[in-house]
């Protein structure tokens, strides 16, 4: 029995549940959405924003809303106490890693399907469309977001508060990558050549690098009950 | 009995040596030229980085040991570790920005030591919150232990994500030499050594007052049973 | 490996939650086929005992060996033979009762999930039933796709704690009518319970749990059911 298979039906398992239900997706898109309105009319009705402050708008909308799908990936399987089932399966703990990380990866490139359009209808109007510049920054962040969100939700479904917890946990672990993405994301809407954006692409896949080998080193130790 | 005598013994140590640094900071280091009195404040600035980097650098191979051993010691050195290196952290942010204000015009700049300590100090404090946030002592000691080793591996990253800001931060200690004068480095060191010892007799008795809440927690639990 | 050597194989079990101590050095032998009921007040340690087998929790102390290996040594060979019912039901509410079997058996290999999946349906009269969403079931019907579900993989080791707990008539005889099953074939089972009258009914084999240690262990024909009770409670004064 392959690794890769058992990955491949949890993923399924779980995304099946997901078009069933289809509760994190739109309350991610439509939170993220939310966010993006507000601060349009947060940063004055009528006026053009920066690339910069433009850059800030999107990674705040795009990280506020993916932890809310964050949290129902782990919320679920404590219901019944499906965990416990897994972990006495023959998948290993490394495993339902690997497959909840891309269970989050999936939904946060969904909702970014939504977000950056309407992101762009509010505030594209003196920005450039560079979808082959976003596009790395994107994959990168949702990369680095699932992998470090997957270790820090295991974390704290464990507790009482896990609403509470899960983002005052992970958003300090994640402010270097998301520094690195508006800075990244800047240049892509100012139009700067894409060696520019490079820059910042590189310490970024560092950090997914290295959280996605503490993750998986770590997450034994956070679902499992001893 | 022997971790008590030696808390004691580091913080009558402390006790001699602060006052003996506060006094080698106003009454023995010369004044800097530019900066004037407001440098001196640099004297603890410098060492209070230095202990809280310590102990986030303790929390982690804290964390470590714990994950492989399991025993309650590593926690409550863990527990020391990153509750008083928040509050150095807090002291370093706070003498930073006294020190920043009248040298730099400002209180805060995105600078890369200052985003470090800072992007830590919030790493760490949400570690604390956690632990709060958790009743059973092994879960609250594995979880805290991840949390303590992931955040120490952020530092780095931090440090390298904060490097292309522009800095306007002094650097003291290059690879070459120490661009300071003889008399200000001997009051430096002797900072240095006195809130390193101060550390070791807070984190002293934080571990032994941690393993003591521990043991009345035990002593509830076999009352009730 | 002889066909003396026990099946199941525990020494020198310990385990403490801080310095609560839960299991004080365990040591027990099973051989294939055997059915033991542990009996036991709250607080025993039997659920930690089962945790333990089930490799959700890890000894301080002691060792597991089943078929001689030890547990550490090849956790994801030995748990894809190993089944569990525990309190909670480990069923997915969002998915139907067939999907959730099917699930199961794809994740334990089972050749052919989909069939696999009806053909326990059937065994716990749930298969016309198959498509309504777990979460819609009844109570006992619920517990039901929980014994189909722990039976997934055919286990050749089977964990039960607490099984008879709330289950109502028709689902504690299919959980009966299984375990006659099961151990018609040969499989080890485990059952721990403090339910008495439940426990005595299908086991081989008798063991009492107290205050963390085996106090008590003999075969079933060895024991005069009449008896046991008093013999249970004289064993838990005695501690």
């Amino acid at each position: 029995m392959s690794s890769l298979r058992q990955v491949q039906f949890l993923l399924g398992k779980d995304l099946r549940i997901e078009l069933r239900k289809k509760e994190s997706l739109v309350s991610m898109a439509f939170f993220g959405a939310l966010i993006l309105v507000m601060l349009n009319i947060a940063s004055g009705i009528g006026k053009q924003v920066a690339a910069e402050n433009g850059a800030g708008i999107l990674w705040v909308a795009i990280i506020f809303s993916s932890v809310l799908g964050l949290g129902r990936v782990f919320a679920r399987e404590k219901e019944n106490g499906c965990v416990a089932a897994l972990l006495i399966s023959p998948i290993s703990a490394g495993e339902i890693y690997a497959a909840k990380a891309l269970v989050n990866f999936t939904l946060m490139c969904l909702s970014e399907l939504v977000l950056v359009p309407v992101f762009y209808v509010l505030f594209g109007a003196q920005l450039s469309f560079a979808p082959l510049s976003l596009l790395p920054i994107l994959l990168l962040v949702n990369l680095g977001f699932s992998t470090t969100g997957t270790l820090i939700s295991a974390i704290s479904a464990g507790t009482r508060r896990n609403e509470v917890l899960l983002p005052i946990l992970l958003f300090p672990l994640i402010l270097p990558l998301t520094v690195l993405a508006v800075k990244a994301t800047t240049a892509a809407l100012a139009a700067k050549p894409f060696a520019i954006v490079l820059e910042q692409l590189e310490p970024m896949a560092a950090f997914c690098i290295i959280f996605t080998t503490a993750g998986y080193l770590l997450f034994p130790f956070a679902i499992r009950e001893d | 009995m022997l971790a008590l005598n030696r808390s004691t013994l580091f913080s009558g140590f402390a006790a001699v040596m602060i006052p003996a640094a506060i006094g080698m900071v106003f009454f023995y280091a010369p004044l800097e030229k530019t900066m004037g009195s407001v440098q001196k404040i640099f004297y603890f600035h410098l060492p209070l980085a230095l202990t809280a980097f310590l102990s986030f650098f303790v929390a982690c191979i804290s964390g470590i040991m714990y994950l492989r051993r399991r025993q309650r010691i590593w926690d409550a050195r863990l527990a020391a570790s990153v509750e008083i290196g928040v509050v150095l952290t807090t002291l370093v942010l706070i003498t930073g920005s006294l020190w920043g204000r009248p040298i730099w015009n400002t209180w805060w700049t995105w600078d890369p030591r200052l985003t470090t300590s800072l992007i830590l100090w919030f790493i760490f404090a949400s570690c604390l919150i956690l632990r709060s946030a958790i009743d059973e002592e092994g879960k609250r000691a594995t979880f805290s232990a991840v949390l303590a080793i992931v955040g120490f591996l952020d530092v780095p990253i931090v440090f390298l994500s904060a490097r292309l800001f522009r800095s306007i931060h002094p650097t003291v200690i290059r690879a070459d030499s120490v661009g300071l004068e003889s008399s200000m480095l001997l009051t430096l060191l002797v900072c240095m050594a006195a809130m390193l010892i101060f550390w070791a007799g807070l984190y002293k008795f934080r571990v032994s007052l941690y393993l003591q809440e521990a043991k009345v927690n035990d002593l509830q639990i076999d009352g009730t049973s | 490996m002889s066909e003396n050597s026990p099946f199941l194989s525990i020494s020198g079990l310990c385990k403490s939650y801080g310095s609560r101590v839960a299991l004080r050095g365990i040591d027990l032998d099973l051989q294939r086929g055997e059915f033991l009921c542990l009996f036991g007040p709250n607080g025993a340690g039997k659920s930690t005992l089962l945790k333990i087998i089930a490799t959700l929790l890890r000894p301080n102390a002691g060792q597991v060996r089943v078929q001689g290996y030890d547990l550490k040594e090849q956790p994801e060979q030995y748990r894809s033979r190993l089944g569990m019912v525990s309190h909670q039901s480990f069923v997915y509410q969002d998915l139907t009762v067939l999907e959730n079997l099917e699930f199961y058996a794809a994740l334990y290999g089972v050749e052919q999930p989909r069939q696999r999946a009806l053909q326990l349906l059937e065994q716990v009269n749930l298969a016309d039933r198959y498509d309504m969403p777990a979460a819609n079931l009844s109570r006992g019907m619920q517990q039901r796709l929980t014994i189909a579900r722990a039976l997934v993989n055919d286990p050749a080791l089977l964990l039960l704690d607490e099984p008879y707990t709330g289950l109502d008539e028709h689902a504690a005889s299919v959980l009966r009518e299984q375990l006659q099953i099961l151990h018609d074939r040969k499989r080890t089972i485990i059952m721990v319970t403090h339910n008495l009258r439940r426990g005595m009914e299908s086991a081989t084999r008798l063991g009492i749990l107290a205050r963390g240690k085996l106090v008590y262990l003999q075969q079933k024909e060895a024991v005069d059911p009449s008896t046991f009770e008093q013999l249970y409670f004289r064993h838990l004064e005695a501690l």
